[in-house]
């Protein structure tokens, strides 16, 4: 007999046809799924699901316009500092592929790539390599490690190594659209059974659609292929460090060359103080100051000191034969680096014994970590925002914007955390904002730093790529509108009822 | 209902379960979620429960004591944790609660005493054990506990860990070092080669192991079991022993190969914190402990040969890998010797051995222990290796490929016999005559495979 409430008639109707175990409303269950870091309330959802196929996800979706529901897609939900498992509005029905679309559909040892569910983690791939005593490796994140790949990369996410633009190493989707179609993107799009091209080519005929499925809310993606780079018979990580706050705009103007000529094949990080030692710290007086002000300037250098680091730490690794083969190629980095006299070269016998140095040996060595997310620790409380921005390679750009970026976290009362991803012409420019998410100041002062930051990103031309779901509509309406009503009529062409998580990305 | 925990400890388990902020990282990488995908089943959902109860003036519910006991303390989410939790004080501190609140069925409560009792007993373990054999049929057929017990009195690695008939080495004319080898009370029974493959190693590089009398248990068994005051009873008696030996100077070091022992004594000072005259004797022993391989890498030891390139699938045992935070040195120990360690699958997930919980919650260990072996197995290695023999046991009953401890391997390696069911393995050749050894290289950054055309 149907209720009153269309939430419990979907969820009804779901166990029907795909199993009891296959969605739940238990209390317990939904006030954990709206669990999130963000600075704002809970967002509960209305039900869970656990689709164990493509097909069961198409069901959800029939069954989601039957009764108007809407559902909010996830994978394995550690997308922590971005909204974690919860929904983009209450009430929705998280969708939690993890669960039960977690396998490994494919691995092509000789074209380098796999086929991947929703719920295969980064941990879950690295061991299979293993398993299987492949050639290939993965392209780690500096965690978590039980994150899904594909979501990862839908989410314009980066990774180590020379692979690390997850998005672009993707190739070839399957799709479930709201309006309950299933489409193969690509060279899968070929009517009939067998696609050879669909996990190698990008450019097949017609428009190539897999971009419209990252960062939107257009489909439900439950399987895509990745390329896999074979593994270096030898990989030499490398740092240094440099002991002054405005040292970045040099390192940034050498590390581009590096890039640009593939000298280094590895996108190079240029990491701050903060951001490597909270992972390795807590706070130091957070219990003198009740966390209201930032750490001084005195705090950061006592823990420099303790851990032999300066204001930014370069990392990156080079690739060959051996490492008496690659030592040529380490020494000419080392003489670029250090050609202002200003930075020190780490060695890696000494890199080994600093904690916080691991997460860069391990993710460019191809090993998951979880090392980095210790840093969430850094206050107390559970609270952290991620707001990626960045800019072109470019010193005085970016000299520029950490030096304003540091103030506004300092005026905030917050510390400022920053981790620089460069590649050749871009480098995503990642910040953690670390609060106590209990103390209701704490958390105004953090949603305030993050809107101030991404005020001071927007006024000089820069946007954020990924950003906390509690955000989307902030940064949408920062867009033109132009792109705001082609991304609406996409949503309606797509979605007509609207039932794949409006609002996500502020599309609606 | 009176609370049953020592007040301060009681505030401490609080403060501990306060200090969750579900961050939710530990949901991925506990065993029982992974299983079930069940909230209470959760490090998460059981800090809750834990918290619930300790709060509250009634006996623990039904539920709470359920999801309680299926965890099987592998710390994994302790490892996991970006908050930074002390989930083995909140577990310890709930079940402890438990225990005192008599909440079990008698003949659970009878159960659990008996165990408690037999486990940490040699002397009533050995004709147990030899019972257990002969019963084994009947006890079988009994299903649940008992037919655990059982199956587990069946598993090869009892078999292969049983003590060989030669005499132990004499000791070295001029040791150059004396230690204390901490003998678990259920291995010097049921796994007694494991110590006398670590004796024969240490005798070899002149290191005298010296027997301490009045050691009889660690305690850690007791307290993973919520009877905290027969763990303290056994810590307190073993940190008099052992500190008496180290101030007389009768041995500088305790060396553990087994590290669910091992892991619990390293926390003596948090676990003994409420008997402050004892603290100086109890830092003593902390300071004083190290697992057989932390100092492995470091002695004089020289390969035969014998057991080169043998391919060893290594399981990180969860009381070295999270209790301890030991991964590398079992792995560099072995690594010197000439033999090839194989990472297994979901390495941070336990095997499902864990103290006495194959014995009580046989259901799920039995689906951890296959998912393990099936991992361990399927690099087809010539043994499966790891730091603590319940896991060796544990792992043994679902596969075929012989177990060994990390100290048999060493010890074979350097002049000692095989371990059993290795007895007719032969060093395979080298892959090619130019291939750089996997030594010559750091480990955790190049590979192995001397394939030098990607």
């Amino acid at each position: 007999m149907p209720s009153n409430d269309p939430i419990v008639d979907f969820a009804n109707a779901a166990a029907a046809e795909l199993g009891a175990d296959a969605i739940t409303l238990g209390e317990d269950v939904l006030g954990r799924y709206g669990e999130h870091t963000l600075p704002g309330a809970d967002v509960r959802p209305g039900a869970v699901a656990y689709p164990d196929s493509t097909e069961a996800v198409q069901t959800l979706v029939r069954l989601a316009n039957r009764f108007r529901v809407q559902l909010y897609p996830i994978s394995n939900g550690q997308n922590i500092g971005l909204g974690t498992r919860s929904p983009i509005r209450p009430g929705q029905v998280v969708v939690d592929m993890g669960r039960r679309m977690n396998r490994i559909l494919e691995v092509n040892e000789t074209l380098g790539y796999c086929v991947l569910e929703p719920g295969v983690s980064f941990r879950a791939m690295h061991d299979e390599l293993r398993r299987r005593e492949s050639k290939l490796m993965i392209s780690p994140t500096a965690g978590p490690s039980q994150g899904s790949i594909l979501a990862n990369a839908l989410d314009k996410g980066g990774g180590s190594g020379a692979y690390a633009d997850h998005f672009g190493m993707s190739c070839g989707m399957e799709v479930v659209l709201g309006n309950g179609d299933v489409i193969r993107t690509g060279d899968g799009s070929l009517t009939g059974s067998s696609h050879p091209n669909w996990h190698v080519s990008k450019y097949s005929f017609g428009p190539t659609l897999d971009g419209l499925f990252s960062q939107s809310n257009f489909g439900i993606v439950t399987r895509m292929g990745m390329w896999l780079m074979p593994r270096p018979p030898h990989i030499e990580p490398f740092f240094f460090t440099f002991p002054d706050d405005e040292d970045l705009g040099e390192i940034v103007e050498r590390i581009r060359p590096l890039k640009l000529s593939n000298f280094v094949p590895t996108l190079v990080r240029a990491t701050n103080d903060l951001y490597l030692l909270s992972s390795a710290a807590t706070h130091p007086e957070y219990a003198a100051n009740g966390g209201r002000r930032a750490l001084s300037d005195e705090g950061r250098a006592a823990l420099r000191r303790q851990y032999g680091l300066g204001s930014w730490t370069v990392s990156g690794a080079v690739y060959g034969a051996s490492r008496a083969a690659v030592q040529p190629q380490i020494d000419r980095i080392a003489q670029h680096f250090l050609a202002s006299g200003k930075g020190r070269q780490i060695p890696m016998e000494e890199a080994e014994d600093i904690g916080p140095l691991h997460i860069a040996i391990n993710s460019n060595t191809g090993v998951p970590t979880d090392s980095e997310l210790k840093m969430l620790g850094w206050r107390p409380g559970g609270g952290a925002i991620w707001l990626s921005a960045g800019s072109p390679v470019a010193g005085d750009i970016v000299n520029a914007l950490q030096a304003q970026a540091r103030r506004i976290c300092q005026d905030h009362g917050l510390e400022y955390l920053l981790s620089n991803v460069c590649g050749a012409r871009f480098a995503r420019a990642i910040h953690a904002i670390i609060y106590n998410r209990e103390d209701p100041d704490e958390a105004a002062r953090a949603d305030a730093c993050y809107r101030a930051l991404g005020k001071l990103f927007a006024d000089r031309g820069i946007f954020v790529g990924r950003a906390p779901t509690m955000y989307h509509g902030f940064h949408q309406a920062q867009r033109m509108p132009e792109v705001v009503r082609a991304c609406a009529s996409v949503k309606s062409a797509l979605d007509p009822n609207g039932v794949i998580a409006p609002g996500k990305y502020g599309i609606e | 209902m009176p609370k049953t925990i020592t007040i301060h400890r009681q505030e401490s388990v609080r403060a501990a379960a306060e200090s969750c902020v579900h961050f939710g990282f530990c949901t991925a990488v506990c065993p029982t979620y992974v299983l079930d995908g069940e909230e209470l089943d959760s490090p998460r959902g059981r800090i809750a429960l834990a918290r619930e109860m300790l709060d509250s003036n009634d006996a623990p519910s039904p539920a709470a004591v359920r999801h309680l006991d299926r965890c099987l303390s592998c710390l994994s989410c302790e490892t996991t944790c970006a908050a930074g939790v002390s989930y083995h004080a909140i577990i310890d501190g709930a079940r402890e609660h438990i225990e005192k609140a008599k909440v079990r069925p008698l003949t659970q409560r009878l159960l659990r005493t008996a165990l408690a009792r037999l486990l940490t007993t040699p002397t009533l373990l050995r004709p147990a054990a030899a019972m257990g054999r002969l019963l084994r049929g009947a006890l079988g057929r009994l299903g649940g506990p008992l037919g655990a017990l059982a199956s587990l009195s069946a598993a090869p690695a009892l078999a292969a860990l049983a003590p060989r008939t030669v005499a132990a080495p004499q000791p070295p004319a001029n040791p150059t070092r004396r230690v204390a080898l901490l003998d678990g009370c259920a291995q010097s029974v049921l796994g007694a080669e494991i110590n006398a493959s670590a004796t024969r190693l240490l005798t070899r590089v002149g290191i005298e192991v010296v027997s301490v009398p009045g050691v009889q248990c660690c305690g850690a068994l007791e307290l993973h079991m919520g009877r905290r005051e027969a763990a303290t009873r056994h810590m307190e008696q073993a940190v008099r022993s052992w500190s008496a030996a180290l101030e007389a100077g009768h041995i500088d070091s305790i060396i553990s190969t087994t590290s669910g022992c091992g892991s619990v004594i390293k926390r003596y000072e948090e676990l003994l914190s409420d008997r402050p005259a004892l603290s100086a004797q109890v830092r003593r022993v902390v300071e004083a402990t190290q697992d057989i391989t932390q100092i492995a890498a470091g002695l004089p030891l020289t390969a035969t040969g014998a057991a080169l390139r043998l391919a060893v699938a290594y399981h990180d045992s969860c009381s070295l890998k999270h209790g301890l935070k030991i991964e590398r040195p079992p792995r560099r120990a072995l690594g010197k010797l000439g033999i090839e360690v194989r990472d297994i699958a979901e390495s941070h997930l336990c095997c499902g051995s864990a103290g006495t919980y194959n014995i009580l919650e046989p259901a799920i260990s039995d689906r951890l222990g296959q998912r393990k072996a099936a991992h361990a197995s399927a690099s087809q290695p010539d043994v499966i290796a790891a730091g603590n023999m319940g896991c060796l046991v544990q792992i043994s009953r679902y596969t075929p490929v012989p177990v060994a401890h990390t100290v048999q391997l060493l010890d074979w390696a350097t002049g000692g016999p095989p371990p059993r069911g290795l007895d007719n393995f032969q060093p395979p050749p080298p892959l090619a005559a130019d291939a750089p050894t996997p030594a010559a290289t750091p480990v955790p950054t190049t590979a192995g495979s001397g394939d030098l055309l990607w």
